[in-house]
């Protein structure tokens, strides 16, 4: 029977199976039972993912969140070991380096431009072409003697030029970073000077120190924000959703209300009303270390805190209270309950460790929104108060000079700028990273 | 329906009277005397202003003699910027300026955001969404005062490309320019809330897309921008909307920056200004005005929300 080959109906569905047959070339041996060796090697160990690994692996894959994540580290590194290798300060006013630009031009090339611009004193021209002219044997009529005088007035060949298109005129190119003059003498000297990178602003201040010390300012106040946004709102948020009932009636209420009301406002009020009484206690405490401390960061921005601290825990309030609702109805939280646990414990123990990828992603979008206010107060004069500095009140001093100095407000603005936007990105690959079901 | 509007206007109220409660015993709390300026008074003075100003009396009866005032449209006199002048009058004076640069620059942000959000809801994953996507990230991430500075940079200074400055926008605002005047600090506040409603745009889209009813009417042979206004547009619209409300606060607030940059004068920049000079009934009376203000957008903004989408019950389960 096996032997015999079926013909093949032509146009017949069924599959011709025969020659499939000898395919099979398996002997008695191949279906002898594994030894235990063989048996081991099946069996793989893996370690099992952790919900951080599990997360940080989806996150490394994210090219955007990475660059992000390279370029915040880049600034905290900017901002915290930058100005340990300037040997600039950011009060140090660097006498004879007023008003540098971020390039220069060697001592030889502005000779070489004072001697292009230099202009005689028109009498003096006058007379020099006299004499010259005398020399030939001829005599200058009244006519060219005012038209030297005029050319002396305005300033020979270069008149009502820029000093950077005399420069180019002259095929002169700017060298990068800012030197005073006195430096650059201190340089022919053979002294090693540090150039001043981003030039310097009108009281000599050395603008790169300046920018490090604001981007600090910045940093630390959008983790420090963050930081008491995360424990005022999780707690906030956990024991509103977790008792319900009228507890969540009048706390949301209370929500509700400093949600209808515009933060900045708020913000300016506080910081305006609190700081004379900041300053009171600097003063009456002298040498109290929390004075100092307060007098370090100034009133200003402590108001600032104390704003945070009020307002801004509303919105990851209600994402936890959302979030708890939610889960407060699975059945290991009833289990705790009938075990005996307190409120207080199963908030810590179950919900809170539940939410945490809300919470961790809800918190890293705080510290941009944090910078943008804080520059944003800076910036009307209300942040941070001199001599301290911020990236926003840099650039409001540069804002009076912007037409000469632009190179003062474009340097804050970006960094600010991108600042703002790597934490952004960031967040946002975070929060992919830890719920990928929120991702669109 | 009735019930939910009154609900929501007795919070209106509820928040507002608290907001004038904090906002006046905070300023009240500021040490010294409204008056300690440049010269000492005499207790003789200083007790005739105490009780031309009411100071004399207790800290309640001064709020709620404040807060009467409040209602019938007094807020107090300017102390020191324009001494003597009535807040009120001051906030009548300066608030049209504020609000035509708010609503101008609202309505661009709101009408340009939710174009280019359907844009890149139809065009998910193309180039044009990518595009839109790094644009409006970088929109966001900018501070008010950092576009209106690179405005400037732009159209100002010798550094800019000479085309923007055949335009000759001033840096400083000047009414008489007309629109050109108010390109700038427009566009300047404007950018953020339409880079914002762009994004909310594109993913509330992205889920009204992906509905069953879209996938009818594209059955039907709709074409591909019939269905995005026609139908998608109105359910995507509901969330942008609820967003109006916290959009209405922060133009308001982002004036401050730009009326500031511009010199613009506008409210904002005043309220700036006399918190420097600290002329505690100005800013009394501004933070309270500006305040009761976006709370009432907020209520209309809510109602509006409760009359375009009828699914909604808010009322449920209250």
């Amino acid at each position: 029977m096996a032997n015999r080959k079926k013909k093949p109906v032509i146009g017949s569905l069924q599959p011709d199976v025969d020659s499939m047959l000898d395919w099979n070339t398996l002997t008695n041996d191949d279906f002898a039972p594994a030894s235990s060796e063989e048996k081991a090697d099946f069996i793989q160990q893996r370690k099992s993912v952790s919900y951080w690994s599990d997360a940080w692996r989806r996150l490394r894959k994210n090219v955007v969140a990475m660059v992000a994540l390279g370029v915040i580290v880049l600034l905290i590194l900017f901002a915290f070991v930058g100005p340990m290798l300037v040997p600039y300060g950011y009060e140090q006013r660097n006498l004879g380096a007023e008003n540098l630009y971020p390039h220069h031009y060697t001592l030889e090339e502005q000779e070489q431009y004072r001697q292009a611009t230099s202009t005689l004193d028109p009498q003096e021209a006058v007379e020099q072409a006299r004499a010259e002219a005398e020399a030939k044997g001829e005599k200058l009529t009244s006519r060219e003697e005012a038209l030297i005088r005029a050319k002396a007035k305005t300033g020979g060949e270069y008149a009502g030029m820029s000093e950077e298109e005399v420069y180019a005129a002259l095929g002169i190119h700017s060298h990068p970073f800012g030197y005073s003059n006195e430096e650059l003498e201190r340089i022919a000297n053979g002294e090693k000077v540090f150039p001043h990178v981003f030039g310097t602003d009108k009281l000599g201040r050395d603008i790169m120190v300046r920018t490090m010390y604001g981007t600090r300012v910045s940093m630390t106040i959008g983790l420090a924000a963050a930081f008491i946004v995360l424990i005022i709102g999780s707690l906030y948020g956990s024991i509103s959703g977790y008792f319900g009932g009228k507890v969540d009636v009048v706390m949301q209420r209370i929500v509700d209300v400093i949600y209808s009301v515009p933060e900045v406002l708020v913000i300016l009020l506080i910081s305006t009303s609190m700081s004379p009484h900041i300053t009171q206690f600097i003063s009456d405490h002298q040498g109290n270390a929390l004075a100092e401390f307060m007098r370090t960061i100034g009133p200003n921005l402590i108001a600032m805190f104390i704003a945070f601290g009020l307002l801004y825990w509303v919105s990851l309030s209600r994402i936890i209270r959302g979030q708890i609702l939610q889960l407060k109805q699975q059945e290991y939280v009833t289990a705790a309950r009938a075990l005996g646990a307190s409120g207080g414990r199963i908030i810590r123990r179950h919900l809170l460790p539940n939410c945490i990828g809300q919470i961790v992603v809800t918190t890293c979008l705080q510290i941009p929104s944090a910078i943008f206010l804080e520059s944003f107060m800076s910036y009307l004069g209300v942040g941070v108060s001199a001599p301290l500095t911020s990236l926003g009140s840099m650039c409001r001093d540069a804002l009076s000079g912007f037409t000469t100095y632009t190179y003062r407000l474009i340097i804050p603005a970006v960094i600010i700028s991108v600042m703002i936007l790597a934490f952004n990105l960031f967040g946002d690959g975070l929060r992919d990273a830890l719920d990928p079901r929120l991702k669109k | 329906m009735a019930k939910y509007i009154l609900k929501r206007v007795v919070m209106a109220i509820i928040t507002v009277l608290i907001v004038s409660c904090v906002t006046f015993l905070l300023m009240m709390s500021v040490p010294g005397s409204p008056f300690a300026s440049e010269k000492a008074l005499t207790p003789q003075q200083q007790a005739t202003l105490d009780a031309k100003y009411g100071f004399d009396k207790p800290l309640p009866i001064q709020m709620v003699n404040y807060l009467k005032n409040a209602l019938h449209g007094d807020l107090g006199e300017s102390l020191k910027m324009q001494k003597g002048r009535p807040v009120a009058e001051i906030i009548a004076d300066m608030f049209p300026i504020s609000a035509k640069i708010g609503v101008i620059a609202l309505a661009w942000a709101v009408v340009v955001g939710i174009l280019l959000g359907c844009l890149a809801a139809y065009y998910r994953g193309k180039w044009v969404d990518s595009l839109l996507r790094v644009v409006c990230t970088l929109g966001i991430s900018m501070p008010g005062f950092v576009v209106a500075s690179f405005l400037l940079i732009l159209f100002c200074s010798p550094v800019g490309p000479e085309l923007l400055k055949s335009f000759e926008l001033t840096a400083i605002f000047n009414p008489d320019l007309g629109a050109k005047a108010y390109f700038m600090p427009c566009f300047a506040l404007g950018l953020y809330p339409m880079c914002y409603t762009a994004r909310l745009t594109r993913s509330s889209m992205l889920d009204a897309i992906n509905q069953e009813y879209i996938k009818t009417a594209r059955a039907k042979g709709l074409k591909g921008g019939k269905i995005i206004f026609k139908h998608a547009l109105r359910n995507a619209l509901i969330p942008v909307i609820t967003y109006l409300g916290p959009l209405v606060a922060f133009t308001l607030c982002g004036g401050f920056v730009v009326e500031s940059v511009f010199s613009i004068p506008g409210l904002g920049r005043y309220l700036v200004q006399s918190i420097t000079n600290r002329d505690y009934f100005v800013i009394m009376g501004t933070t309270i005005f500006l305040a009761t203000f976006v709370v009432l957008m907020n209520l209309v903004v809510d109602i509006i929300y409760k009359l375009v989408d009828p699914r909604i019950d808010l009322t449920k389960g209250e």
